[in-house]
């Protein structure tokens, strides 16, 4: 399945996220929790069970002290472009592509908790609900209105915030016009501090991100599958962007830190 | 053909194992998922008319711009205000999960405040004539704090304490006017002043980062100087005798430290070469205006400054914020290690606004030794209420109603207000009327009087969040400047053109450095110390539990040749020993620690432990 539209018919959201400005404060993931509804730890949870929509990663050369240099990668869904693993192996058909914005969509009413999404995706970007969502008494009061928490036993992830883009919508139908590429961003690109995260349509050659791909600098997580993913990373150091592309045996997800 | 028993037995059972090759299993998952989504267990948000409120945060002394989404009254998302002249649009994730914090299931509900202010009146009516009655400010410069200053005034042997600053309150660092910064562990990437203003000035100097740690700001520095740990002093004294060389006004060839230590020998201390720390000296004098900042608020960093002309250039002089005239007779600001030890009878300490936590022993010493009266005002025990005989409960942000100092990077003086989001619940304690009521001060309307007297100065600029516009005060109505402030607007004062020098205080000389010994073999450096005393929204276990990206509390992180030579392996637990006492700790491994260093997570608990001694063991528990 594709979500590569004609320009100016449809939107085809992306990011750039430059690396060399990321300084790990995690902003970004508190903010998307916060936005998504997404519950605090359970006791029981750890970097492998929890579920963080968006993960800061702390990478390095590789090196020992004191030839040791780190940087911090963001990484989220990568919104496939092209193949997207997760559509491909959905037995539900709870994975979809929207053809009006290239966002993959994970719709938990469908999900059966198979995990096989989790499985496929290449990037580890989809989270899974070990536990009911549960808040300390008193903190529901503050839950976004405008998204409802999933259930136990359902897989989730980033959906570039499905809730803005919908309030956007409104909004701008409100106005009487159909909506723009600068009518909303996600709570990541609006919380991170250091302008790190920029978010617009790719179909749009002024946005960031559009401009961002032609930055020689610029790359994406495992390119060399064929995913199209629709997050471009910024860095102006070579390992950095080694990294991006053959990652080191050993130093996977499993035991980086992030 | 007879049906027997067996036959029904056959049936049944080749029914249900063909069920299974049905589509009806997976429709009823699917369709039991459908009814879970919506059972009682799981919380609905409530729905309401949607609102933008803005306030400031008062989480730390950057009091970044918020702006608030409320469904009805209840914010249920905090963010920065783009285009705030202070702030740029910046909130920490600290300030972004805020609105959670009055539910906090650690928070303090009640506590015996008539019960306390009985005590601190019998406890004053018996002090000595040598002994103190103390009140700690760990946030000075506050409203509060001048309420606290004018009731010691007209108090017995009252005396007012701030925690150890560089700066003593009359200066900023001026970022904006540096090109290069020497750090000396600073987190300036990470937290420290005003995080958007630090990164609005980073692309406009360069950044040396000297530590023994790669921290987040080492990561992102220009230049990252893996020191050893505690040569912080050695460094700073390496780099000002070359530029004494430089201005041919050191001794040449072989310039001493006080511990009669050479060039050579000093830069062995820090484990870099004479060739790099002339560099960074010939950058720090080339490329200026220069900076050198220090996370351990030592003199050498400061006498580093004065050689390079920074004094009135990158460490400006900052106006006072004004306060009424009648307000000045209160009680000077003491610096806590200029107090002599065991002299303090009666102690509060107001944790309500918390810039930097201290170790308790620092504290503790200050104490008389039989039955000091200690009582905080606190939103948990978490902190000094461990050691308190009363913790008085108190608003936490967004309840708070209080005003938050300029930063250590503003330059001019301000004024803000963190106007509460939500009502505080009852039976919370405010410790300005507790404490003004000791002395019969009214403290109650004490920032409508600041707001007058700041509005009487006529001098500045108010900021407002219509249309992000700044007006003229002179221009502004009394009633109208008390409004914004309270709906989260700003006054700035005016740049004084004819500024001269900051006077800095006198800082004491560090303690002598622990020497390694047979028993405490490793150096400890904590990080993570924005999160010690702060109250933290359980939200933020997407860092600290989730995640591995910051370092969770009692988590200590060795290099592999460390651990080995200590017993201890990836993940085990041990317990990490200083002079202060010992705790339980769980290890990670990480190869880019050096080797001989512990790196603890500081919690409150934590600093105590080893906040005040640097050395540590770690044994397998």
């Amino acid at each position: 399945m594709t979500s590569e539209k004609k320009p100016g018919k449809t939107a085809r959201y992306g990011m750039t996220i430059d690396v060399d400005r990321c300084n790990g404060c995690g902003a970004c993931m508190v903010a998307c929790a916060v936005e998504n509804n997404i519950p605090p730890a359970h006791e029981g949870a750890n970097d492998r069970k929890g579920i963080t929509w968006i993960r800061v990663f702390q990478v390095d050369n590789g090196e020992d002290y004191p030839n040791r240099r780190s940087a911090f990668v963001p990484v989220l869904c990568q919104q496939c472009g092209k193949d997207a693993p997760c559509v491909a192996v959905c037995p539900q058909q709870a994975v979809e592509v929207d053809p009006a914005t290239g966002i993959v969509g994970q719709m938990p009413e469908r999900c059966l908790g198979c995990r096989y999404c989790m499985v496929a995706c290449p990037y580890h970007a989809r989270y899974f609900n070990w536990w009911d969502p549960a808040w300390p008494a008193g903190m529901e009061k503050t839950l976004n209105p405008d998204v409802a928490p999933r259930m136990r036993g359902v897989v989730e992830k980033c959906n570039f915030c499905h809730g803005r883009w919908h309030a956007a919508i409104e909004r701008a139908a409100a106005n009487g016009r159909a909506i723009e590429a600068v009518d909303y961003v996600p709570a990541c690109v609006e919380a991170c501090p250091t302008g790190a995260i920029q978010f617009g349509d790719l179909n749009r050659p002024e946005s960031a991100p559009a401009q961002a791909a032609k930055n020689g600098n610029s790359f994406r997580l495992l390119e060399k599958i064929g995913t199209e993913p629709k997050i471009y990373y910024r860095s102006k150091k070579d390992w950095v962007r080694q990294i991006a592309s053959a990652p080191k045996p050993g130093i996977g997800k499993e035991t980086s830190r992030g | 053909m007879n049906t027997t028993r067996r036959d029904l037995f056959k049936f049944v059972g080749g029914s249900v194992v063909g069920a299974f090759l049905t589509p009806v299993p997976w429709r009823l998952i699917t369709d039991s998922a459908l009814w879970s989504e919506n059972w009682p267990g799981i919380p609905r948000p409530a729905r309401g008319e949607i609102r933008t409120r803005f306030t400031n945060c008062a989480l730390c002394p950057a009091g970044c711009a918020v702006r608030a989404r409320c469904v009805g009254d209840q914010p249920v998302a905090l963010m920065g205000v783009p285009g705030h002249p202070l702030s740029h649009g910046a909130l920490c994730p600290f300030g972004l999960t805020a609105h959670h914090l009055p539910s906090l299931p650690s928070r303090l509900k009640q506590g015996p405040a008539k019960e306390a202010a009985q005590a601190v009146s019998a406890a004053i009516s018996k002090c000595g004539p040598a002994e103190q009655v103390a009140v700690l400010d760990l946030r000075p410069g506050r409203t509060a704090s001048w309420t606290y200053r004018r009731a010691l005034a007209s108090v017995k042997n009252g005396l007012y304490l701030a925690p150890p600053s560089p700066l003593g309150g009359s200066a900023a660092f001026d970022l904006q006017k540096a090109k290069t910064v020497l750090s000396f562990g600073a987190p300036l990437l990470d937290g420290w002043g005003t995080p958007g203003n630090v990164i609005a000035a980073r692309e406009n100097f360069r950044l040396i980062q000297a530590e023994p740690l790669e921290s987040c700001t080492a990561s992102l520095a220009d230049l990252w100087l893996p020191i050893r740990p505690g040569s912080e002093e050695a460094l700073a004294q390496a780099i000002a005798n070359v530029l004494a060389d430089r201005r041919g006004q050191g001794p040449g060839g072989a310039p001493a430290d006080s511990a009669g230590r050479g060039q050579g020998n000093l830069a062995a201390a820090t484990g870099l070469t004479e060739q790099q720390i002339a560099s960074v000296a010939e950058e720090l004098a080339h490329n200026g205006p220069a900076l050198v900042l220090d996370a351990g608020q030592t003199p050498s960093a400061m006498e580093l400054n004065r050689q390079l002309g920074s004094l009135g250039r990158t460490i400006v002089a900052r106006r006072e914020t004004p306060v009424p005239e009648s307000w000045k007779k209160a009680a000077p600001v003491t610096n806590l290690t200029s107090v002599p030890d065991g002299s303090i009878r009666v102690l509060l300490i107001d944790e309500s606004a918390v810039d930097g936590y201290l170790s308790w022993s620092t504290i503790a010493r200050k104490l008389v030794r039989d039955n000091p009266l200690i009582v905080t005002f606190a939103w948990s025990r978490q902190g000094y209420g461990r050691y308190a005989q009363y913790v008085l409960p108190t608003a936490v942000y967004p309840e708070v109603f209080d005003d938050i100092p300029p930063a250590i990077d503003s330059a001019s003086a301000a004024f803000r207000i963190a106007a509460p989001l939500v009502a505080p619940p009852a039976g919370m304690v405010n410790p300005s009327e507790f404490i003004g009521g000791l002395a019969g001060l009214p403290a109650a309307d004490a920032l409508r009087e600041r707001a007058d007297a700041i509005h009487k100065a006529g001098r500045g600029t108010l900021f407002t969040y219509a249309g992000a516009k700044s007006a003229a005060l002179r221009d502004v109505k009394p009633d109208d400047f008390w409004k914004a402030l309270n709906e989260g607007g700003c006054w700035l004062d005016a740049v004084d053109e004819k500024r001269d020098k900051p006077i800095l205080p006198d800082m004491a000389a560090p303690g002598a450095t622990e020497s390694s010994t047979e028993d405490l073999p490793l150096v400890a450096i904590t990080c993570e110390t924005r999160a010690a005393a702060a109250p933290l929204s359980p939200l933020m276990s997407k860092l600290y539990q989730e995640s591995n990206l910051r370092l969770s509390p009692n988590h200590a992180v060795l290099n592999p040749v460390t651990a080995r030579a200590c017993g201890v392996g990836d993940g085990a637990r041990a317990i990490l020993q200083t002079r202060c006492g010992s705790a339980q700790i769980e290890i990670s491994l990480d190869s880019g620690v050096p080797p001989g260093v512990v790196k603890v997570a500081a919690g409150a608990g934590m600093i105590d432990l080893c906040g005040a001694s640097t050395r540590a063991k770690v044994v397998a528990a």
